[in-house]
């Protein structure tokens, strides 16, 4: 299928005239960096870093403090990455609000509730534990979800009667 | 500050209406922010006396004057600590901040190489953390394995206290143990008292 028409296709000559005004700065300025500062540096590279997984706090002894020091700190990365993933994952959605208006609800509703899923697991990992990112709050928070979905059935879905229990 | 009348030499014979004048308008100029008034008037004067000789007098009383206005201590104070911060902070930092962008400029990203662990320096794009991770600070992975020895260490202690009191609890609770054992005694801290108590008899006369 054939691209939609778009704007960049049609031109006037105001719209050259200010576009060459733009160039008179630009191309001396592009020309300078591209052949004279950019070949004459240094060609460093950097790269991402990796980590190991390590044990997580269900897998480590109850008087291994070492253990629990390297479960805390992988609990740290992993809440970083995931406040990255839910943040790329909500710019997708504002963009499609953004760029679709007045037709959002239907053009951006797959992306609305990628990112309700995405917010909410990181809630249910993560959220209403405190400023200190405590590994062993949030493995109890889980421990008490699972113990609450076991007696009253999924999140959602409202408690059983305290005598049915 | 000196008047006419105070002058050595007899008076002259100019009628005294123009020598009050004189003298007031001699006595305004004196007062007046004139150069000629702060000059050092250590100075000989020839001055012709009625008796048409010439008379030498020393003009000893100076006139200098002290200019009264506010201090400049602050303003000037100011201007220095501006030349000290600008030219020999922020210039010398702006210029080098500049070189640096300009002529090393930041590095791009590349996927690891296989096989390959970089330092901990090459973690970083730009040339002035790069510097910093590589001569300055200490690594995370230096951190992180320095803490976990410590946390090691202070395990390790812990629990043979935790050994120590578990057993002193039973030998108490229990009483039959044959371990006649004692509390352990220093003396370092009486003889520093007894030290102290016989230097403050020396200085003071009492104890």
């Amino acid at each position: 299928m054939e691209d939609p028409p778009s704007l960049n296709d049609k031109s006037n000559s105001y719209v050259e005239f200010i576009k060459a005004v733009y160039r008179t700065v630009d191309r001396p300025v592009t020309w300078l960096r591209e052949k004279v500062v950019v070949p004459n540096r240094p060609d460093n590279v950097y790269y991402h870093q990796k980590f190991r997984r390590v044990p997580t706090i269900d897998e480590c002894y109850t008087d291994d403090r070492v253990c629990h020091f390297e479960a805390q700190q992988q609990f740290n990365r992993d809440k970083k990455v995931d406040g990255e993933i839910v943040q790329l994952v909500r710019q997708r959605y504002k963009e499609c609000l953004i760029a679709e208006q007045p037709d959002h609800t239907r053009k951006c509703a797959k992306l609305q509730a990628d990112f309700l899923k995405v917010s909410e697991n990181f809630c249910m990992k993560y959220a209403d534990l405190g400023p200190l990112n405590n590994v062993k709050d949030a493995y109890m928070k889980q421990k008490h979800r699972m113990l609450w979905e076991r007696r009253h059935g999924k999140v959602g879905t409202g408690m059983k009667n305290q005598d049915a229990l | 500050m000196t008047t006419g009348k105070e002058r050595l030499g007899r008076r002259s014979s100019i009628p005294p209406k123009f020598v009050l004048i004189a003298n007031l308008l001699r006595a305004f100029a004196s007062k007046v922010n004139l150069p000629k008034n702060a000059i050092n008037q250590g100075i000989l004067v020839l001055r012709s006396n009625p008796n048409n000789a010439l008379q030498v007098v020393r003009q000893m009383s100076e006139h200098r004057t002290m200019h009264i206005k506010p201090s400049r201590w602050s303003w000037n104070r100011f201007k220095d600590f501006m030349h000290f911060y600008i030219m020999l902070g922020a210039i010398p930092a702006a210029l080098v901040i500049t070189y640096i962008n300009l002529f090393i400029g930041p590095a791009r990203l590349a996927e690891i190489p296989e096989g390959y662990v970089p330092e901990a320096h090459e973690y970083f794009p730009h040339p002035i953390t790069r510097w910093l991770a590589k001569h300055v600070h200490k690594s995370y992975q230096q951190e992180y394995e320095l803490m976990c020895h410590h946390i090691y260490e202070i395990e390790y202690e812990q629990k043979l206290r935790q050994a120590e009191n578990r057993i002193k609890q039973k030998m108490a609770e229990k009483q039959d143990t044959q371990a006649y054992y004692y509390q352990p005694v220093s003396s370092r801290y009486e003889r520093s008292i007894r030290d102290n108590a016989q230097a403050d008899l020396e200085i003071s006369g009492s104890v």
